[in-house]
């Protein structure tokens, strides 16, 4: 009896939580995969075509295309954020006068807004004004203005700078607060041992800020995997479509080439493969923990 | 029988109402949208109206590329505003999925709507019928640089009148200086710019570019080719600086405002632009050439003002909408704020008087043509769009034949959706 009354207690706990989240999350995602099923446009209109849908994206050139750059850019960006976060969180975990300014001034671009960041870059990097691109100059680096964005590769690698730049310090956060969290007896005690520097980053603090690791590994890939704002703003999904991303490319379609039946197919498509990606990371994760 | 006290007021409220009526009936207040880039002309339009009616408008702006969404969203939601002014080019779209109000009967009885510009004229009807007007026009021109022009042996006062000529004076131009100055300039990564800028170069020789339907003409005709070849030549020559490839419509007018580009298409609004911020730049316009000296023409673009489907006060909107073609609305409400009418008869108007290159921007009205097109954004418009893929193709890999049958191809077969 008293299990049942637990039972009821705990359903009217969750209640609101549960109402929020079929609200907010499991009907639009309901939606979705309604839409997914059907040739709706933007305009008006729509009716069921069933898989239909899927199997267009299945033989869309553009598709695979986007997939292939999305991962290539998860790839390439993701061990920079974690490699550039965790060396900034050891440089300023150091007793320095300036640490707090350090860590202030790098953690600064974080809360400029994405869309922001990287207008301002694609000015700094800007062909006939672009401030960066005249220090180079000035320099005597380069002999003309740079063109970032006429080939794929510097106008990813332009992306990766900005991005960069706006999103280490988020990193460097996480694994300042999982370098404190270290019991610094711990550290005591491997001093005493005579470890080096060196030697106490690859045996204690690393592996003791792993799980934070994986944690901040699997935020940034999933924010990269859906991309959009850096591309739209800076590339334009150009040089000849090789910057467009998934997302850009589900924007692109839904909004305006107004095929909302089919944004919503290549939306699901993208939502199964980062939660596969996802699942494979809390897996990895778990089983860090549980060693 | 006697009525009650109350009875006897509200019969005395109702009967005075009856009477007093027409004198009493309050005020209505209008609502109109208009995308970000055309509301300074809307907002005069809006003040003008509201100093002289009881009925006042409200004007909302909303960014250029979330109009379609929020006109779609909000028929369907039954929420809409009583007036819409948007980007000429959806009138196909929004007229064939049931957005608009019909307004054959308003318009087809107002003399004043003869006398709007033919491409606006055309755009708007659908089926027989009419549904909108033009609202705030803006037009395609040539731009070009005096300085550069005297600085290579040319005259100033006489601008190129066919596409060889532009190639001829780029080339020489840009030979002044080949490390800082170029001959030419556009924007290469833009579909919607070059529509703008190199279609009309097009179609002024008699090419007909987007198909309306599956089975209809699409870049056929002469222009299509030597267009493209011009282009891809001077790229070639290094007339086009290197930035034009990837441009993606940002710097559509920085790059010339740089005073070191020879000539580009751009459109009417970088008359008042460059005077504002570039005081000192001497340079002039006129109208985009085509193959043969007098297949001048323009890309009519801008915006026109339709009643969304189910607008609460559709009668005071059709009101606005004659009274945005008169001479008042016209005049005073844009050519006084150097804006152009969509009135061709009005071109040549006082306000144009001290800036004679309005007039010409303002003629070009008259000549000009918008093509009429569903799916024009997928067509044209999208990053990847089959317009922008053969522009590519054609002047950067140098592939004229091939980036034109493929484009025919996918024009195609976005027309058959």
């Amino acid at each position: 009896m008293a299990a049942i009354r637990n039972r009821h207690l705990g359903l009217i706990y969750v209640a609101p939580a549960l109402l929020f989240v079929s609200a907010f999350v499991l009907y639009p995602l309901g939606q979705l995969v309604w839409l997914s099923l059907t040739d709706t446009s933007l305009l008006g209109g729509g009716t069921w075509v069933g898989l239909e849908n899927y199997a267009e994206a299945l033989d869309d050139r553009a598709f695979w295309r986007a997939l292939w750059f999305t991962v290539k850019y998860t790839v390439v960006i993701t061990p920079i954020l974690m490699g550039l976060g965790f060396a900034l969180a050891l440089l300023t975990s150091q007793n320095t006068p300036l640490k707090l300014f350090t860590r202030a001034t790098i953690f600064l671009p974080v809360v400029i807004g994405l869309g922001t960041s990287s207008l301002l870059w694609y000015w700094l990097l800007d062909q006939q004004v672009g401030l960066f691109n005249k220090i180079l100059l000035d320099l005597g680096l380069v002999e003309a203005m740079p063109v970032w964005f006429t080939k794929a590769d510097p106008a990813l690698a332009a992306v990766i700078v900005s991005v960069t730049w706006k999103v280490v310090g988020f990193g460097m956060i996480l694994f300042v607060a999982a370098i404190q969290s270290i019991n610094s007896e711990v550290i005591e005690a491997a001093i005493i041992d005579g470890a080096s520097y060196w030697q106490r980053v690859w045996r204690i603090i690393i592996p003791l800020s792993m799980r934070t690791l994986l944690l901040a590994t699997l935020i940034s890939a999933i924010g990269s995997m859906l991309a959009f704002e850096q591309f739209y703003i800076m590339t334009g999904g150009n040089p000849r479509g090789q910057t467009f991303t998934s997302v850009y490319l589900i924007y692109q379609n839904s909004f305006i080439s107004f095929k909302l039946g089919y944004g919503a197919a290549l939306s699901i498509i993208l939502t199964a493969i980062i939660l596969v990606f996802s699942a494979l990371q809390v897996f990895l994760s778990n089983r860090s923990a549980s060693e | 029988m006697t009525l009650p006290l109350l009875g006897r007021m509200a019969l005395a409220l109702s009967l005075s109402t009856a009477v007093l009526g027409p004198v009493a009936a309050h005020a209505e207040t209008l609502s109109i949208w208009a995308r970000a880039s055309s509301s300074n002309a809307a907002q005069h339009m809006v003040d003008l109206w509201n100093a002289s009616h009881d009925d006042k408008l409200e004007l909302t702006t909303i960014p250029d590329n979330q109009m379609v969404t929020k006109l779609a969203t909000s028929v369907q939601s039954g929420d809409v505003p009583d007036l819409i002014s948007f980007d000429l080019i959806f009138m196909p779209d929004f007229m064939k999925a049931g957005f608009l109000t019909d307004l054959t009967e308003t318009l087809g009885a107002d003399p004043n709507q003869a006398k709007v510009a033919k491409a606006f004229q055309d755009l708007a009807s659908y089926d027989g019928k009419l549904y909108g007007t033009g609202f705030t026009p803006d037009v395609s021109i040539l731009l070009y640089n005096k300085d550069l022009f005297e600085a290579a042996g040319l005259d100033p006062e006489k601008p190129p009148v066919t596409i060889a000529e532009l190639q001829d004076y780029a080339a020489k131009i840009h030979a002044t200086d080949p490390d800082n100055i170029s001959g030419y300039y556009f924007s290469g990564s833009c579909g919607g710019c070059n529509i703008f800028t190199q279609a009309p170069m097009m179609w002024g020789s008699g090419a007909v570019l987007l198909p309306t339907g599956p089975d209809t003409p699409v870049l056929d005709g002469p222009g299509v080719v030597e267009v493209l070849t011009m282009l891809k030549d001077m790229w070639e020559a290094g007339i086009i600086p290197e930035s034009a490839e990837s441009d993606t419509g940002a710097n559509f007018t920085a790059t010339f405002e740089t005073g070191t580009v020879g000539m580009q298409g751009s459109g009417g609004f970088a008359i008042s632009s460059l005077k504002a911020n570039h005081p000192e730049m001497n340079f002039g316009i006129a109208p985009l050439p085509g193959i043969e000296d007098g297949q001048q023409s323009s890309f009519v673009g801008g915006d026109v003002i339709a009643i969304p489907s189910g607008a609460r006060n559709a009668e005071l909107a059709k009101d606005f909408i004659t009274w945005s073609l008169t001479d008042e609305a016209q005049l005073e409400g844009l050519a006084k704020n150097l804006i152009l009418p969509v009135r061709t008869d009005l071109a040549d108007n006082e306000y144009f008087q001290a800036e004679p290159r309005y007039i010409t921007t303002a003629q070009a009205v008259g000549i000009g043509q918008t093509p009429y097109a569903f799916h024009f954004n997928d067509m044209v418009n999208a990053d990847q769009s089959p317009w922008l893929t053969m522009i590519q193709t054609a002047v950067f890999d140098g592939d004229v034949e091939g980036a034109i049958e493929e484009a025919r191809e996918a024009f195609l077969d976005i027309a058959s959706d």
